[in-house]
């Protein structure tokens, strides 16, 4: 495996890294074989402008930045630990996998490739309630919660997509999670201004936990966006009703959770 | 005099008679309280060489020439290999060896676990070893699988009889309550997690093995490779300097000890054979799941009138039936107790001891029940307790060589009466309240132990005994111990230890023994060095001259003493005693937890080095805080694969999770026990702090939770078991 220096934002098909927090556990877990990786940190844009958050930021830098809506400080405050807050970058954290512990093993599973969800039938606890019929996975990304509630645009080397285009239920006919092309790398991501917003988080202990429920609510105008974490294969955008949800035999409690963290994050935003 | 012995042995609640060769242990204790070294805080002794990396530990350790070895172990829970060949992995670049079943009694075809040894190899790096074992060409014939405990049960799966320990007539005791109270209660699965994963280096040296490996036993270490092997026990040695954690797990050789040595026979070089870390998660041991279902009687005065409890261990595949029941049994006077403990066999990795195996397990069930008759009888729970104190053992009536418990709750009435001005800090959302627990486990130690003590011209002192010190400071307190007998400053004392070529025999660092075992030898010696020097010092004409002027005209000369851990005292029950107090903070919507404060009082006798002792009661508890709320080793339901096998899935308990500590220590020695008085502090503090935590979710919340961990699920649960109840209890109209 080859380690090089991007020069250009077109990485020739390599496999991006930036802070490798994700890239490096999964290359050692075998579930990710790049035959080359590129450093993209010299190309990727990083710091924040205008309300435009270059997609080299760094979650740590992220959390002391007082132009951002609070949501997404939080939201990167709560992530992981701070070693993988300085180093993790915004887009990757974007990128990242599921925790869902068969996928991460390496079960064959439909995600990869094979023709069951282990976690349907088997341990489910921090898994999906939504939209997980097919693959009951949970999208573990706080900030992805975050910039879905603000509704935030993400800028590739090829497009501007809404974060929520981003990402893609996983179906038979389409089993990715995301919607990135080969090659396509993520540059930056515009994050309107909103006249309040709070992230709120239900982990498995107080720091270093993806989260159980993570719920990012924000408020611009009239309209308030309420967007949810670890609930489905997805970042999740609420209806505004828990009557969609589908709990699995050992997750209803998530129900129970997410409800009270919205009740709570819209009276924070009252 | 040399005196013949046969004496009951306890190692984490297992007994076995043995003889032993005991010298009568002649010095009288030192009076109670800090003397010049010994009872004031020290730091410790190799602590700067840690901090700078420069401790060597079997991790770390790089021999010329050392190859690496890695282990094909079964993927599932149930299999046999149906066809083996080692062949590609030899092809590849690096490889040295292969073996396989047949080649090393660890090895075999038949797997009842995940995790099970089949083969292995060695190659010039971890990543080549690798590589080569995933290129051994296997193929499984999988079969079916006991995964379920209470099923395993039911079919007889099982390691032995079931444990059955009665006294007096429990129906009749049940009868004569006025109150009685069930529950059912479960443990999960934990994991040790050592921050040093389980791992050996070795080499043969001639016809002699020289072995460094993370132990808590050199010498047992010692024993079973010269036993598997059939060679002299004195053609082993076996090393361990600096260790990286063990907690229990570490008390034997292990399968990748056997690997190591067998690669390194066949290809003559030195051999490294580590657990990943992934392997640690499933095959290293565990504190195994338990099931328990308990009944209590009791007056309307809270007077325990009967107590029952069936239990389940969920032992796993190999292993032994922890004494879930103990503190059920020990812990209160009660004329009428029966206890059954079934040990399941199923095909999960092997448990191996935690941090007071059973104990901890027990105590959660016992006194979260106890918290509930104490509502229903609306009795102060610290009363209750009080009330149902045992002045003597339970078990059968023999007396305790010392017992402070009451003094124990004595001293945590303070931390008690918190309970009133921390509720009355609860809001809408966020209930806030105070449990408590009392504590009973071994940890009075034992014979056989020696020590040698060794004093220069220069009047430095050298402790050599072959112990070790697992991580918990041991080495620091017997420098205390030798510092305090000889009468010369700590700093002039060096210990050596952790190698069975340099030392005499020593006792394993398991079951909270290692200062009540290896203290009195230390002093023992020190105090015959110490004889020594007074006799030198009346012939100089220079009695009462301290230590260094005395032997100042020796020169090269040495002074030896050497001294042995004298026998317990006979016919007398020792345990140590202890209560915890902790308050918590509950969300009672999201079903948060938040230990805000734990304060620790346990008797263990005369503190050492209260240092020392505090790092004991902190990691007990923060071990403890994991198991009580997040940690959980998860497998999956079909297969009994284990999932949780990475630290992110594992999740132990961070800094943030880690409330204020308040320890405290009753610090009177026990005047029946050895020349010290003191008992062990490695696993009492882990023992009531699951229990005292469910007991203040209950005080703030009413919610009873059942099961460990107490996860949002879980809490959830009992909250809402709650409201119905409170719903359901109401008043008509109300």
């Amino acid at each position: 495996m080859e380690l090089r220096r991007a020069s250009e934002l077109d990485t020739g098909g390599a496999t991006p890294i930036a802070g490798g927090t994700e890239v490096v556990p999964l290359v050692r877990a075998g579930l990710l074989r790049p035959a080359e990786l590129v450093d993209v940190r010299g190309v990727v844009p990083r710091g924040v402008e205008d309300g435009t958050i270059g997609a080299g930021t760094t979650l740590a830098e992220l959390e002391r930045e007082p132009s951002i809506p609070a949501a997404l400080r939080e939201a990167c405050r709560l992530a992981a630990s701070p070693q993988i807050r300085e180093m993790g970058s915004l887009g990757g954290n974007l990128l990242q996998a599921t925790r869902c512990w068969y996928w991460r093993l390496g079960w064959e599973c439909r995600l990869h490739g094979g023709d069951r969800c282990f976690a349907r039938d088997g341990e489910h606890r921090e898994h999906a309630i939504f939209a997980n019929g097919y693959c009951a996975s949970a999208h573990p990304s706080d900030v992805a919660a975050a910039l879905l509630a603000l509704d935030a645009t993400v800028v590739t080397t090829r497009r501007e997509l809404p974060v929520g285009e981003l990402y893609h239920v996983p179906a038979g006919d389409d089993r990715r999670t995301t919607t990135l092309e080969a090659g396509e790398l993520i540059v930056s991501v515009r994050v309107p201004a909103a006249d309040a917003s709070v992230y709120l988080k239900a982990g498995g202990r107080k720091l270093f936990s993806f989260p159980l429920v993570g719920v990012a609510a924000a408020r611009t105008g009239g309209s308030t966006r309420i967007a949810l974490a670890g609930v489905a294969p997805v970042p999740w955008l609420h209806s505004g009703s828990f009557a969609a949800a589908s709990p699995l035999p050992r997750n209803a409690y998530k129900v129970e959770l997410a409800e009270a963290l919205v009740r709570r994050a819209l009276a924070a935003l009252a | 005099m040399a005196r013949l012995i046969r004496t009951e042995k306890e190692v984490e609640g297992r007994y076995e008679e043995v003889f032993v060769v005991v010298e009568e242990d002649a010095l009288d204790q030192w009076p109670a309280g800090p003397r010049d070294v010994v009872g004031r805080p020290a730091t410790r002794v190799d602590g700067l060489e840690r901090a700078r990396g420069q401790a060597v530990f079997t991790a770390d350790l790089k021999l010329p020439g050392m190859l690496h070895a890695a282990v094909l172990r079964s993927p599932h829970a149930h299999a046999r290999v149906a066809r083996l060949d080692l062949a590609p992995a030899l092809e590849l670049p690096g490889v040295h060896a292969a073996i396989g079943p047949g080649d090393a009694g660890v090895l075999q075809r038949d797997c009842g676990f995940q995790g099970a040894p089949v083969a292995a190899v060695c190659a010039a790096t971890p990543a080549q070893a690798r590589a080569a074992v995933a290129a051994i060409d296997v193929e499984w014939e999988e079969l079916a699988a006991v995964l379920d405990a209470e099923e395993a049960v039911a079919a007889g799966h099982v390691h032995g009889e079931a444990r059955v320990r009665e006294r007096g007539d429990v129906e009749a005791g049940f009868a004569a309550a006025d109150v009685v109270v069930e529950g059912e209660y479960r443990t999960q699965v934990v994991l040790h997690n050592s921050l040093e994963t389980h791992q050996a280096v070795v080499q043969w040296l001639g016809d002699t093995l020289e072995v460094h490996i993370s132990t808590q036993y050199v010498w047992g270490v010692r024993r079973d490779i010269a036993a598997t092997l059939g060679i002299p026990a004195d053609k082993v040695r076996v090393v361990c300097t600096y260790m990286g954690g063990g907690f229990g797990s570490k008390n034997d050789p292990g399968d990748y000890t056997f690997v190591a040595i067998e690669l390194a026979r066949r290809t003559g070089r030195p051999v490294r054979c580590a657990l990943s870390r992934r392997e640690e998660n499933v095959v290293s041991g565990n504190r195994n799941a338990t099931i328990q279902r308990l009944r209590i009687g009791a007056k309307a005065d809270g007077t325990l009138t009967a107590l029952e409890g069936e239990y389940v261990n969920a032992v796993g595949f190999d292993g032994w039936s922890s004494p879930v029941e103990g503190p059920m049994n020990q812990l209160y006077a009660c004329p009428n107790v029966r206890t059954v403990t079934h040990a399941a066999k199923t095909n999960q990795p092997p448990m191996k001891a935690f941090r007071a195996p059973g104990f901890v397990e027990g105590t959660f069930g016992l006194e979260a029940l106890l918290d509930v008759l104490a509502a229903r009888l609306e009795l102060d729970p610290l009363e209750l307790r009080r009330r149902n104190h045992a002045a003597s053992e339970p078990l059968d009536g023999r007396s305790y060589s010392g017992k402070n418990l009451l003094e124990c709750y004595r001293r945590a009435e303070p931390h008690w009466e918190r309970r009133h001005e921390v509720r009355a800090r609860s809001t809408a959302t966020v209930k806030r309240g105070v449990g408590m627990a009392s504590q009973v486990w071994y940890g009075g130690g034992g014979p056989p132990s020696y020590a040698w003590v060794r004093v220069g011209a220069d009047g430095r002192a050298t402790v050599v005994t072959a112990m070790q010190d697992i991580g918990t400071g041991s080495r620091t307190a017997m420098a205390q111990i030798a510092a305090e007998e000889l009468g010369i400053p700590l700093e002039h004392v060096t210990v050596s230890l952790g190698d069975t070529a340099r030392g005499p025999f020593a006792s394993i660092s398991a079951g909270s023994s290692t200062i009540p075992s290896m203290g009195p030898a230390v002093r023992a010696a020190a105090a015959d060095a110490r004889r020594q020097i007074e006799e030198i010092a009346e012939q100089m004409g220079k009695t009462g001259a301290p230590v260094a002027e005395v032997v100042s005209v020796l020169e090269s000369g040495q002074i030896l003493g050497k001294g042995a851990r004298g026998p317990n005292p006979a016919g007398l029950q020792v345990l140590t005693f202890g209560v915890q107090v902790a308050e918590v903070a509950v969300d009672v919507e999201t079903g948060e937890v938040w230990v805000e404060r734990i304060a620790a009082v346990h008797d263990v006798g005369r503190v050492i080095n209260p240092l020392g002792a505090s790092s004991q009661i902190e990691g007990g508890i923060v071990q403890g805080i994991g198991h009580t709320l997040s940690e959980h080793r998860l497998d999956d339901p079909a297969s009994g694969v284990v999932l949780t096998t990475g630290l992110d899935a594992y999740k132990l308990p961070t800094i943030a999770d880690v409330p204020e500590i308040v320890g405290e220590l009753v610090d009177v020695p026990d005047a029946q026990l050895t020349n010290l008085g003191s008992k062990g502090l490695g696993e009492p503090p882990i023992v009531p702090t699951a229990a005292a935590i469910a007991n203040a979710i209950r005080d703030a919340t009413g919610a009873e939770v059942h099961e460990l961990p107490i996860s949002r699920e879980e809490l959830l649960r009992a909250l809402r078991e709650a409201r119905e109840r409170e719903r359901v209890g109401a008043p008509a109209g109300v």
